[in-house]
């Protein structure tokens, strides 16, 4: 498929422009009826960053994009493109391009034009524009469609030309809002890497609202989660990962989520169903007495015992294979956990939500390598890291 | 700085919209209003008097024999049209709703008298609802005869029974039963094909299918059909102006209006059947704006 | 698709005409009911249309008929030969209404039109404050009987001496058909994506260049609808006809007409000829150019 392999070889069209950050300072965006879509947003993205916005649906990722571009009006705060507050600046002003979940591609233009039309509303010149339209078409591979109406693309060739309209502008930031969502799955992720190509080739500031963790971790630089208008975390996708700061992030980053028990410390133990664990050095709860969320990745159980590490012995109830690795999944005596925070994370509107048959045990899931020999029903028996637990007060859901 | 923003964001929109809104407000809502005035005063003849009279024209127009005689002629006008319009528009909705061969060329039919002013659709009918009788039989009349339903002869509106308007409605109908139709049509047509395919498998037939699924679905539909055909029938002046002019018989109050105006000079009498008629027209309308606006904003 | 004198509007319901035909068909089992249930159906269709189509079968029979042969009585009969006698006797004092009918309608829809696009556009795409409070104002107008308004409008346009030729009727009709119109693209507009808008709005467009570049191309089934409907509704429009156009030789065609055949001892023939002369372009434009409306209204506009 032509689509997949559009990215060609080419010098970068950037132009040599200066990239510049963004930053917004406490922006909040009440709507109407009192929504806070977003609020007391501080965030900052670096000159020539690729920042990635995430969060469950309705959690204001695309409200923070839209005040940056201009399409809605901050209640309070400030925003700044470069040096310049463009707090009240009209979309028209800011000099941002943005690409649409629907690409929102000219119906009645050709691609030629369509590409040329930000330029043409800015007055460039005739010979200017031919110039950079055709140079981006080159680039996106799109030369042989350009005469052709969006009607007559491909969902893959209109992405393209979405895309190059933005960049056909040399704006200060690219916008993006969910733009590969409309792509079937495959063609997603061949997108994704093209996406990172351009970026690094461009070197434009870009801002990339997703509700996808994976691509959001994939593409961004840093990541920027988001829940209920309040910025969680924004940090580098590593950080994101290992050290999520609350109950929230830990659950929605990762795949599949993080696991959640209840527990008790005390005593330098961990202590979880009939586990106990021993916390490790210099671990700040080693002198606590108290409940606590626990949280362990499926990556966080190996299969190898004896070797020292605390040690569960389960029943798996399902399994299931994916080649070279398998999830086992499984129950264990200890109360599920079920907070606004784990609930959001997977986009649940109520306790039983996410399940298809309501269950109060703990469910447990493991990644293991495929060579681990694994049945239903059948007693395994895996050791705990214990560097790798990760601890939340289960009141605020803040990391310990 | 944010309200020049604002300005400078919708200020544009609202210069582009403000000379038909100028226009608007001056030759609807002004209007409307300096009707009302004259309503109030004694205006007769064609130099206009402001005074004030209060209530009196209104008054008068309750004891005025023509007036009474109008509105009943709207009534029955109005019920035989809406009634016939309605159930001839749904019947013949039904009978194309799960589609026929030909259905363009029968929808371009029922939709052609739409196309057609209603005075000649007046000059067409006169002749069509001739009142002659034996030899002199014509029209429609003349067709029932020939199809062995000369029972059914009437002398429509030229009849002595105070009914006669209701004639009229069969060539409004005919006008109007096409647009009924497709309204109807939209509306039978936006029922979901699953919905109906459910409650076939749970084992309706097709009268049941129409009558516990499509009907209920109906409703806005119908209730849209009768608020239109409502304010066309009380508006109608072409129809009535030109099949029988001068004949009290159907004599509506847009038609009195017109010729205590324009032909007696009666201007304030005039503004006043004006009002009273907008006024109800208003009944009928106000509700169903604000009705379809606000489900539209809940969208 | 006026018939009454005044603009019928076209109900804000959901789009008049809707064709959908083809995943309506039905695979019944070919049983004998259903077999008679078809054939009455078509049947009753037939009659239907021979009802709807009886009235025009006598015009143009008696239009056709020799002057001599014509009579009430005989309305149905098949003419012995076919004369244009009553066409050639009518069309001198129906020349000229023709004339001014295509004067005042013509102008009056195209204007009409583009000013209801700018608007319809403005008000469900480009949002200000207190536009959708402005729209039911404006929709109002359109159901306004017009004799609410009757005496101010003949009275202060005969002041300002625009009864005296066509302008004033021209004026009326387009501020009178704003309404319709202005529905009409409102409908269409808001059915096009908002992420066009913004997307030209990020471009460096500003509203008026938004909508020249962006909205008006992609109009032209909307105004399909309103040209189509304004023009018919402005040709058979007969009460601001017979009220704004004080000379004679100003009359529109449906006033012309009334003059001809609206008297009670008229010859019949002449009545029949001038009616189906009357008529002709409105009939014309719905035969050839009524796909355009009904793709139009399917495109979304009147929807709302």
């Amino acid at each position: 498929m032509t689509d997949t392999n559009s990215l060609q070889e080419a010098p970068a069209a950037s132009g040599g422009r200066q990239p510049v950050g963004i930053r917004l300072e406490g922006v909040t965006k009440r709507f109407r009826g009192g929504v806070v879509a977003a609020d007391a947003i501080d965030l900052e993205v670096r000159p020539g960053e690729f920042m990635a916005l995430v969060g469950p649906s309705g959690c204001g990722k695309s409200t923070v994009l839209r005040l940056i571009a201009g399409l809605e009006e901050a209640t309070d705060g400030r925003i700044y493109i470069g040096d310049r507050e463009v707090t009240y600046r009209l979309p028209q002003e800011r000099d941002v391009a943005m690409v649409f979940q629907s690409y929102a591609l000219y119906p009645r233009m050709s691609v030629r034009r369509n590409l040329g039309f930000g330029l043409r509303m800015r007055r460039t010149r005739r010979d200017e524009r031919d110039r950079r339209v055709h140079e981006v078409a080159d680039i996106l591979g799109l030369e042989h469609l350009l005469d052709r109406r969006p009607s007559a693309l491909s969902g893959g060739q209109r992405q393209r030309v979405a895309m190059g309209r933005a960049i056909v502008r040399e704006p200060q930031a690219f916008l993006m809002d969910e733009p590969l969502s409309n792509l079937d799955a495959k063609l997603r992720v061949s997108m994704r890497s093209q996406l990172s190509l351009l970026h690094q080739r461009l070197g434009t500031t870009t801002v990339y609202v997703t509700h996808d963790q994976v691509e959001a971790m994939t593409l961004g630089q840093r990541v920027a989660v988001l829940r209920d208008g309040v910025l969680q975390q924004c940090d580098t996708p590593q950080r994101l990962f290992h050290e999520p700061v609350n109950l929230f992030v830990a659950a929605f980053i990762g795949s599949p989520s993080m696991n959640f028990v209840k527990a008790t410390v005390e005593g330098g133990t961990v202590r979880f169903a009939d586990v106990r664990v021993p916390l490790p050095k210099g671990s700040p709860l080693a002198s606590a007495d108290r409940r606590v969320i626990l949280g362990v990745r499926p990556t966080g159980f190996s299969a190898g015992t004896g070797n020292g590490r605390p040690e569960i012995t389960l029943r798996p109830e399902i399994v299931e294979e994916l080649g070279d690795e398998r999830y086992v999944i499984f129950d264990i005596d200890a109360p599920r956990v079920d907070t606004d925070a784990t609930r959001a994370a997977v986009d649940a509107e109520t306790a039983d939500d996410a399940l298809l048959v309501p269950d109060e045990r703990a469910r447990i899931t493991v990644r293991l390598p495929g060579d681990v020999p694994v049945s239903i029903g059948e007693p395994l028996t895996l050791s705990i890291a214990p560097d790798k637990l990760y601890f939340f007060d289960p009141e605020t859901g803040s990391a310990l | 700085m944010r309200w020049r923003r604002r300005i400078r964001s919708w200020g544009p929109a609202v210069l582009l919209i403000s000379p038909s809104l100028v226009a608007l407000a001056i030759f609807v809502y002004g209007f409307i209003g300096w009707n009302v005035r004259v309503s109030f005063t004694s205006w007769r003849g064609l130099r206009p008097t402001y005074d004030f009279v209060g209530w009196q024209n209104y008054r008068n127009l309750m004891h005025d024999e023509r007036f009474r005689l109008d509105v009943r002629n709207l009534l029955v006008f109005t019920v035989a049209f809406i009634v016939g319009s309605l159930l001839l528009g749904l019947f013949m909705a039904l009978l194309l709703d799960k589609g026929v061969r030909g259905e363009g060329f029968f929808r371009t039919v029922y939709l052609l008298p739409m196309a057609i002013s209603f005075i000649a659709t007046a000059i067409i009918w006169r002749w069509l609802l001739d009142n002659g009788t034996g030899e002199s039989t014509a029209g429609i009349n003349k067709v029932l005869a020939n199809l062995g339903l000369g029972f059914l002869r009437s002398d429509w509106h030229k009849s002595t029974s105070k009914l006669a308007i209701a004639a009229v409605a069969l060539p409004a109908g005919w006008a109007l039963a096409g647009y009924v139709m497709s309204l109807f049509l939209a509306g039978l047509r936006g029922v979901p094909e699953e919905l109906r395919e459910a409650a076939r498998v749970d084992g309706a037939n097709e009268p049941r299918v129409y009558w516990h699924v499509v009907r209920p679905m109906l409703l806005p539909v119908f209730m849209s059909g009768l608020v239109i055909l409502t304010h066309i029938s009380l508006k109608t002046f072409d129809l009535l102006f030109a099949i029988a002019p001068g004949d009290l018989r159907v004599d509506t109050p847009a038609l009195y209006i017109y010729h205590t105006v324009f032909r007696g000079g009666f201007y304030a009498r005039g503004a006043t059947i004006a009002t009273l008629l907008l006024l109800t027209v208003a009944l009928v309308i106000v509700p169903y704006i604000w009705y379809s606006v606000r489900s539209e904003r809940k969208r | 698709m006026s018939t009454v004198g005044t603009p019928a509007p076209p109900a804000p319901a959901p789009a008049a005409g809707v064709a959908a035909p083809d995943q309506r068909r039905q695979r019944r089992p070919r049983g004998r009911r259903s077999q008679v249930l078809t054939f009455a159906r078509y049947l009753a269709l037939f009659a239907l249309a021979c009802f709807f189509l009886m009235p025009v079968y006598a015009l143009l029979l008696t239009a056709l008929k020799d002057p001599g042969q014509v009579s009430v009585v005989r309305m149905w009969e098949l003419p012995d030969r076919f004369s244009l006698a009553s066409f050639r006797a009518v069309w001198p004092e129906l020349k000229d209404g023709f004339v001014n009918s295509t004067t005042m309608a013509v102008p009056a829809s195209i204007i009409s039109s583009l000013l209801g696009a700018a608007n319809g556009f403005v008000l469900s795409k480009w949002r200000f404050p207190g536009a959708d409070f402005v729209f039911p104002l404006i929709l109002f107008g359109m159901f306004i009987p017009y004799q609410a308004v009757l005496i101010p409008m003949f009275y202060s346009l005969s002041r300002a001496g625009l009864t005296h030729d066509l302008r004033g009727l021209i004026l009326a009709h387009i501020i009178y058909g704003l309404p319709i119109t202005t529905l009409i693209f409102r409908s269409y507009f808001a059915g096009i994506s908002d992420e066009l808008i913004e997307a030209a709005k990020v471009d460096g467009a500003g509203m008026l260049r938004t909508f020249f570049f962006v909205a008006l191309p992609i109009a032209p089934p909307a105004f399909a609808v309103a040209l189509i409907w304004q023009f018919t509704s402005a040709w058979n429009d007969f009460l601001f006809g017979v009220l704004l156009a004080q000379r004679t030789e100003d009359w529109p065609i449906t006033v012309a007409l009334n003059n001809i055949a609206g008297g009670q001892t008229v010859p019949f023939n002449e009545a029949m000829a001038s009616a189906l002369l009357a008529c002709v372009p409105t009939v014309v434009v719905y035969i050839l150019l009524g796909r355009f409306f009904m793709r139009g209204l399917m495109a979304g506009a009147l929807k709302g």
